[in-house]
């Protein structure tokens, strides 16, 4: 059963990066994001922060080896979220 | 030998009681309109220009028939005007053309046209250094520009497709619209010049061509001394879209003993296309390579030679970029000029290797755009590919690819299971980020009426990107003026999909027939408002990422009705079968005041 903030973060991750030939069930929340799996880059994880950033009031240094290890996969992703929003 | 130049005006002097318009449709007896007849147009039209200016004016000239359209024009060049031809007759391109020019003539709004009175026509001279007319580029390399000719290029051109393929008295026959140069020079002024008949209406259909072609085959046999002057053959002014698109199964029998040539321009002819051309017709395709700005540069027929022959007169070279430069007495500049597609020179005739890298940035890298259509095109099935920037995202590129019938994905998963496979195709040569991530697999290039992927086209491809109401349109096809078959695929994150089933995302009913009123209203004459719904339904569900085909066809109401308008029948259907059927009614405004 797919939990309520990860569907939500499908959506965004779908939304902000406008994926056209992604709906929420093609992304495995074991999977990673980038590179294999998603398939998701550089500019996607700017793009991502970003976003992370307006929705949940995330901060995260660019680039550094603690975002790429949160950018992992969407269970990691939700874990950041689950622990670090402030709205 | 017929004098052909342009510049002496020969049809001034052609024999008065030889056709130069040809009812195709018609048998021989009344199939002829004779020169005496045009010669009166020519006149009607004159008087017409007399009426609304003095001489010297430049005029906005829109025709599509034919003959009406060459005595429009020959009435402007006697009196000493020229015109400003439009690529077409949408009031955005009518309202860019009208700061230049006079007044509009023609089958326009607003266009003035000459009465139905015969009138004796005045001869002028014409000046080899005048301009003659004004023409539009068919905007495949950004936005159309406009580029002037003069008499002495017009004449110099046609001089020399008179002297390689003459026309001998042959019939024309045209499928490409003369509002652009290579209809204009072939269909239009070559017949002119060289006194054979031209066809008094645009072959649209294939239809209409096998059934033009057996009934001049029909009359040529049946001609004995006493009937007048019957074409001996014809000549037919083509292009890759109709010739790609030529149905089999349609009577060719008449084709190869009446047709003596084929001509296509506007692109290039695929070797597939150009192989079924010659299996349907009977007839080698004589393909004219060149340009709206440099007119034609050479000709090629591919089951001769794969390689390009100049035509006589143009000088060809390369540089160590390998783009080819010309010099060509049809420009208005003798000098050298460099053209955007490359070449490999093979003695004195070339290869074409496609365009020129186009060279952007994507995402601050710097990207050709050409290399990464070459490398597409290796993919096991593409035709070919076309990647493109997309207006509103600089950073992400699209895809447009043209596959085999049987490689087109039908619904989501086999969609994404494709792109994931192109990528990875793409990947071992380029960076994910500048991979493209919008893709549009097309079974059919699509093309304007000009043979070219416009930037328009492009825009319409990825339209459904901007407005998540619509679907991603992905090509249509046309049978007739009143049927049309449209590829759609149903977006992801298409808006309707919400809130309809709560497992199961599916397009509602009521958005597949708005789909159909508003592609039926993009695509067919539909016009009349919404009245009513007839037997629809919707026997399978649509869901997001399929592929379905949507069949629109116009038919009359039946007048016993006391009703005016249209019937609009629609179908749309996929793999599953058919998703929705039914027809919708629209009826124009009743006039009954006057009864």
């Amino acid at each position: 059963m797919a939990n309520a903030l990860e569907l939500e973060l499908k959506h965004l991750i779908i939304d902000t990066l406008e994926l056209e030939d992604v709906t929420p069930d093609d992304i495995d929340r074991d999977e990673p994001l980038f590179v294999e799996g998603l398939g998701l880059d550089s500019i996607d994880a700017l793009e991502l922060g970003l976003a992370l950033q307006k929705t949940y009031g995330i901060k995260l240094e660019a680039d550094s080896e603690e975002s790429r290890r949160h950018f992992n996969n969407l269970k990691s992703l939700a874990a950041l979220v689950e622990a670090r929003r402030v709205t | 030998m017929t004098n052909a130049a342009l510049l002496s005006a020969p049809w001034r002097h052609a024999p008065l009681d030889r056709p130069i318009g040809w009812h195709c449709a018609a048998y021989a007896h009344d199939a002829a309109i004779p020169w005496s007849v045009f010669h009166g147009r020519v006149g009607a039209w004159q008087a017409l220009l007399d009426s609304l200016a003095p001489a010297g004016q430049r005029w906005l000239l829109h025709l599509r028939e034919p003959i009406e359209f060459a005595a429009a024009l020959i009435a402007c060049w006697e009196r000493g005007d020229s015109v400003v031809l439009p690529a077409d007759d949408r009031p955005e391109t009518l309202a860019g053309v009208d700061h230049l020019t006079q007044e509009r003539l023609g089958d326009i709004t607003g266009g003035h046209r000459a009465g139905p009175s015969a009138e004796t026509p005045r001869w002028g001279t014409l000046d080899a250094d005048a301009l003659a007319l004004s023409l539009y580029t068919s905007g495949s390399s950004g936005e159309p520009q406009r580029l002037d000719k003069r008499f002495a290029q017009l004449d110099a051109e046609l001089g020399v497709q008179a002297q390689l393929w003459p026309l001998e008295g042959r019939l024309v026959i045209s499928q490409v619209s003369h509002q652009h140069i290579y209809g204009l020079l072939f269909a239009i002024l070559r017949p002119l010049c060289e006194q054979a008949p031209m066809a008094t209406a645009l072959c649209r259909y294939p239809e209409t061509l096998s059934d033009w072609l057996g009934r001049l085959e029909e009359t040529r046999r049946s001609q004995d001394s006493a009937t007048p002057y019957i074409p001996p053959g014809a000549v037919l002014i083509s292009a890759p879209p109709p010739l790609e698109r030529l149905p089999q199964e349609l009577d060719w029998e008449a084709a190869p003993l009446v047709l003596a040539r084929i001509h296509s321009s506007g692109a290039a002819l695929s070797r597939i296309a150009s192989e079924h051309a010659l299996k349907v017709l009977g007839v080698p395709v004589s393909e004219v390579y060149g340009s709206s700005e440099t007119g034609g540069i050479a000709w090629r027929v591919q089951q001769q030679d794969e390689c390009w022959t100049p035509l006589p007169g143009i000088e060809i070279r390369d540089d160590r970029h390998g783009a080819l430069w010309l010099r060509s007495p049809f420009l208005s500049s003798p000098d050298w000029q460099r053209q955007a597609d490359r070449i490999a020179l093979e003695g004195s005739r070339f290869c074409l290797l496609g365009r020129a890298d186009h060279i952007l940035k994507v995402g601050g890298k710097r990207l050709s755009l050409t290399g990464m259509d070459r490398t597409l095109g290796t993919y096991p099935g593409v035709i070919q590919a076309r990647t493109v920037s997309l207006p509103e995202r600089d950073t992400r590129l699209g895809a447009i690819v043209q596959l085999d019938p049987e490689r087109i994905p039908l619904d989501h998963d086999s969609r994404r299971e494709l792109i994931a496979s192109l990528r990875r195709h793409l990947s071992s040569a380029y960076e994910s980020t500048v991979v493209p991530r919008y893709w549009r697999f097309v079974d059919i290039w699509p093309t304007n009426a000009q043979g070219k992927l416009s930037n328009a086209l492009v825009r319409q491809l990825f339209r459904d990107l901007e407005d998540h109401r619509l679907p991603r349109w992905l090509g249509v096809s046309f049978e007739g003026d009143e049927r049309c078959q449209v590829s759609l695929e149903v977006p992801e994150r298409l808006l309707y999909l919400q809130g309809h089933f709560d497992e199961q995302p599916v397009v509602p009913g009521v958005v597949l027939v708005q789909w159909s009123v508003e592609l039926a209203r993009e695509h067919l004459p539909l016009s009349g408002t919404f009245q009513r719904l007839e037997r629809v339904k919707f026997p399978q569900l649509l869901l997001p990422g399929e592929r379905v085909t949507l069949v629109l066809a116009l038919s009359p109401l039946d007048r016993s009705m006391n009703e005016r308008g249209v019937r609009l029948s629609f179908t749309l259907q996929g793999r599953q079968g058919v998703h929705a059927t039914g027809k919708i009614v629209f009826t124009t405004q009743e006039t009954h005041d006057d009864e």
